[in-house]
Order: C-alpha cells, then structure tokens, then sequence
C-alpha cells in the first residue's frame, strides 16, 4: 500500500444524498439531475455555492448544460460515461479531488429517461470489436442481458447447478424491496413466481434482470472534517480499487469462466485483487454488508466469488438459506437493489450504503452496520465506514 | 468491398454487422466461402476480435491467414424475447460462442442444429450465409460425421 492510500483513509466522506426512482414521464434526465443535486444539497446542509466540483455521468445532458442549468460555476469538472461499472471510479475520482484539495465538495450527478432525449445506448451494440456486454446485433447476440447470460451459463457448465440457483437471490432483494418505501417493486416474490417468470435469453428469466424506470441521483463527497458539519453523520471512504479490465474481464462475468476471450480457470482473489481491504484497514470478515450490481442475478454470484465470500462455484450455496438476506449472515443489496427497488445506474446501490451506515433504513437497517462494502464482480470497490 | 456503417437491411429489417475499414479482409474471405483471421508473424498466434496489433506479443506485423474452420462450441445461450420484428418469427434461437482449433473464440450462429442438441463441447465447422448482396455472415453447423 502507498503513502497516499494510507494517508487517504477516512480523509473524504459522502456528505449529503439524493434519490428520485420511478416513473416521471413528463421530465428529462437533466430536470431529474438538478432535483437530485437539490434533494443532496438540503440532505447535507449545504447551498450551491458551497459545491465546486462536478462529475456527471448523464444519459441526457452534459455536465456544462448541468451547471448552466444550476447556476454554479465550479473549479473541478468530469463527464464520464454512464454504465454501472462507471459509478464507483466516478466516487473515487471525487474523493481524490477532495482529498488532493482540487475541489472542497464534488457532486456526482446522474439524470436517466428510459427512453429518451440524448442517449446513444442503441448504438453501443456496434462497437468495432463487439458492443459493451458482447452484443453482436447481426448473430442476435442483443441487449446488456446477454452478457450475463454467457456468463451464468460457463458458471453452470464449470460448477453444475442451473437457473433455479439464482431464485434465491431475486426473492431475497424483492424482501429487501418490500422494507423499502423508494422501491419500484413492492409485489411478493416467491420462489415459485421466479419459477413461472418467463425466459429472456436462456438460462435467465424476467426475474434474474433489473427494474426499467426513470431515475435521479446525486451524491456529494467533501473532506471528512467538513463532513462532520453537516446535517446527517458522515460516511466515509476507507478504501478503494478500481474497474479490472482487459482480455481477462469481460463485462458482465467473472475472470475464469472462458466467456469470449477469457481463459478457463477457477478465479481466487490475489492479495493485489483486494486492495480496497487493506487500504480500509479490514478483511471481508470486517464487513456488515455488502452492495453489489445486480443489473442481472448471475452478477451477485460473481460479486461474492471475486471478493473471496466464498470459494469458486461455491457461491449458489453460499446465497441459498437466507444468509445474504437481512438479518441473515452477508446482507446483500438491502434496498432491494436493481433488480428491485429499481435501475439508477447503480447510484442507488452506493445511496444506500449510505442511507445503512447513517442507521436510517428503518426495519430494513442492518443491525449496528459499521462497515459496507460495495463490491463488483470486476473488482470495482468501496469500502464505506460510519 | 467497402466499410459500412449501414445497422439495418432497409428490405427485410434484419440487423447488419457494421463493417470497420481493417475488418475487410475478414468479410471479402466469408463472401468467398473462408475464414481468415490475423495471425501474428513474430509470436504465431491467431486473434480475435480483429484488432490492429497482436494482443499476446503486441507485434503490429501479422498476414490474415486462413483458419481451419474447425472448433468447439464453447458456450450458448437461448434468445426467447425478440428484440425487433425481424426476430419476432424466429424466436427461440441460439448465439453460440465457438472456439476455433487456432484458439480465438467468436459470437456466431449455429445452423442446422435442434436447440435440444446444442451441447457444450461439441465439434463444429464454419459455414455461411449471405444475408446481402455485399454482405456474407460467417456461421457454424455441427461437424460433418467422418470427418
């Protein structure tokens, strides 16, 4: 570990929030933005002027017509491009600001039509050498729901098991759902009803993707000592690594499980794949929760495995019996995450690590919750501290 | 034959690959019935997706080659929601990927195969269709018996 991790522990702290989840068919992604950044404003106590740094990840406008629309001029400005890999460095782009004095607060903001005004998703599946999840529109290899099924499928063949393993994970976050008031979905789910859902792309059902809805995020990041005066308790960074990318991580599965060009192994983390823990001071034992993109079932699987949870092809047991449910002995995603309290990129995911460590989730906190830990099964991580 | 960036056959609605300037070896081989990939004249090894450099010695000095059009099929999946009309009358359908005898693996199609005898595993041949005048998709079918 560097100096500069060990002396950016607990340095930098999510400060204030905002949240918009739902159906708002007379707005755009950028009046979706504003009222997320005004929401985190008043969540932090804080007025515009007090915000100089900006990072926008939008599926509408960009990050100047944002600031043009608020009325903020500011000193640190990043537009990045908005999957939900891309959430957790935008987070860790605003804590660095932070903590190397560039801005003093950076709100990251996101603003999300379905269908709508200025995204260029479509497009994506044509990418020169296939799109963002493997699309390729011309075989019918489409949607990002397609890489997560080339995905479950090597992990079935590698380990055995099959679609009836991811049951366990969709029920247990449409509970989570069910104890939370923002959440699209609040209908019961049983094993059964995921049973009788209908196939999307074999081996994943309706059930095993995400909500499709409109949304609205914002978080503010300012120095920890700034956080303290705010209104609610600072959350703070502790740790952090970044997006593993190339031949060996292909979007949407696991190193190992030989999905396009990877090789076939069983994936174990190195030392240098957990580096947020030790940056955080901690192990995985450490942690009261874990948060993970669940855009598809399959991805929480490959969360628990790359972050060590649990060993190669052990985590369809590992989800099963009520352990990563509330009270039970990981909680996962205890909003009810994308597949149920509803699709904002993954801001959401980050928002309620948030919401649990402040121990304002009501029947679903997670008891005296200390440490979460948002974890992706590229190896993109958070480690937040109360 | 020249790039394309054309996503869509205007006549029957079917989605196009797009075609970028290096791929063209790639395609003119499919519309004459092979496979060619780039392989690497200083490591030897063939790659994919077609890129401008080999990615395991990073050589930029590589002959498109022609392939065996051999392989395995490594992995499939089942489409059962139609993404556009064109797929409405051919749901449900597979995407495979096949990994090639020479190593690199491909998204693709296999032809002439129930959905109920995909198996993992199984040994395949490259194969063909042309979906437009200009443009021939590279596909797979299981192997000939004997060969």
């Amino acid at each position: 570990m560097t100096e500069v991790a060990r002396a950016l522990r607990d340095r930098t702290a999510v400060c204030g929030t905002g949240l918009l989840i739902g159906e708002y068919p007379e707005r755009t992604p950028l009046s979706l933005a504003v009222e997320a950044y005004q929401l985190a404003l008043d969540d932090a106590g804080m007025k515009r002027g007090d915000v100089d740094g900006i990072i926008m990840l939008s599926f509408g406008s960009d990050y100047d017509r944002f600031l043009e629309a608020v009325g903020t001029d500011v000193r640190y400005s990043y537009q990045g491009w908005s999957h939900g890999r891309f959430v957790a460095p935008m987070l860790q782009h605003a804590a660095l600001a932070v903590a190397t004095g560039m801005a003093k607060a950076v709100a990251i903001v996101h603003g999300r039509r379905r269908k709508a005004y200025g995204q260029t998703a479509d497009f994506e599946m044509w990418r020169q050498g296939l799109g963002p999840h493997g699309e390729s529109p011309a075989y019918g290899a489409l949607g990002p729901v397609f890489g997560a099924a080339i995905a479950a499928q090597r992990y079935f063949h590698m380990y055995g098991g099959s679609n009836a393993d991811l049951a366990p994970i969709a029920v247990a976050f449409r509970k989570h759902a069910r104890l939370n008031p923002l959440s699209v979905r609040s209908d019961p789910m049983s094993i059964e009803d995921y049973l009788k859902s209908r196939w999307i792309i074999e081996p994943l059902r309706l059930f095993d993707c995400c909500q499709n809805n409109d949304g609205g995020a914002c978080l503010i990041i300012t120095s920890a000592e700034r956080a303290r005066d705010c209104r609610k308790p600072p959350v703070y960074v502790s740790g952090m690594q970044g997006v593993h990318a190339g031949r060996q991580f292909h979007n949407l599965t696991l190193p190992g499980l030989g999905v396009a060009q990877q090789e076939v192994y069983k994936y174990t983390p190195t030392k240098e794949d957990l580096y947020a823990y030790e940056m955080a001071g901690i192990t995985s034992k450490d942690v009261d929760a874990l948060i993970t993109y669940d855009a598809f079932s399959p991805l929480v699987l490959f969360g628990l495995e790359r972050f060590g949870f649990c060993g190669p092809g052990e985590a369809r047991e590992f989800v099963k019996g009520g352990r990563i449910e509330i009270g039970g002995e990981l909680p996962i995603n205890t909003s009810g995450g994308l597949l149920s309290e509803g699709h904002v990129i993954g801001w959401n995911l980050f928002i309620e690590a948030v919401r649990q460590l402040r121990h304002e989730c009501g029947e679903r906190q997670v008891k005296d919750a200390n440490i979460i830990q948002y974890g992706s099964f590229l190896g993109e991580s958070v480690i937040f501290r109360r | 034959m020249q790039p394309s960036l054309k996503v869509k056959d205007d006549r029957t609605g079917r989605y196009l690959p797009v075609i970028y300037p290096e791929e063209i070896p790639f395609w003119e081989a499919a519309k004459q019935r092979q496979l060619k990939l780039q392989r690497c004249n200083s490591c030897g090894k063939a790659w994919y997706p077609i890129g401008p450099a080999c990615p395991f010695c990073f050589s930029m000095d590589f002959a498109w080659s022609p392939m065996s059009g051999r392989g395995t099929l490594h992995n499939y999946v089942v489409y059962h929601k139609a993404w556009t009309p064109w797929f409405e009358k051919r749901v449900p359908y597979a995407v495979v990927q096949v990994q090639l005898e020479e190593g690199p693996r491909l998204t693709t199609n296999l032809l002439d195969c129930a959905l109920d005898a995909i198996r993992i595993g199984m040994p395949v041949e490259a194969a063909y269709e042309d979906v437009t005048d200009e443009i021939t998709l590279l596909q797979f079918r299981p192997a000939s018996a004997g060969k």
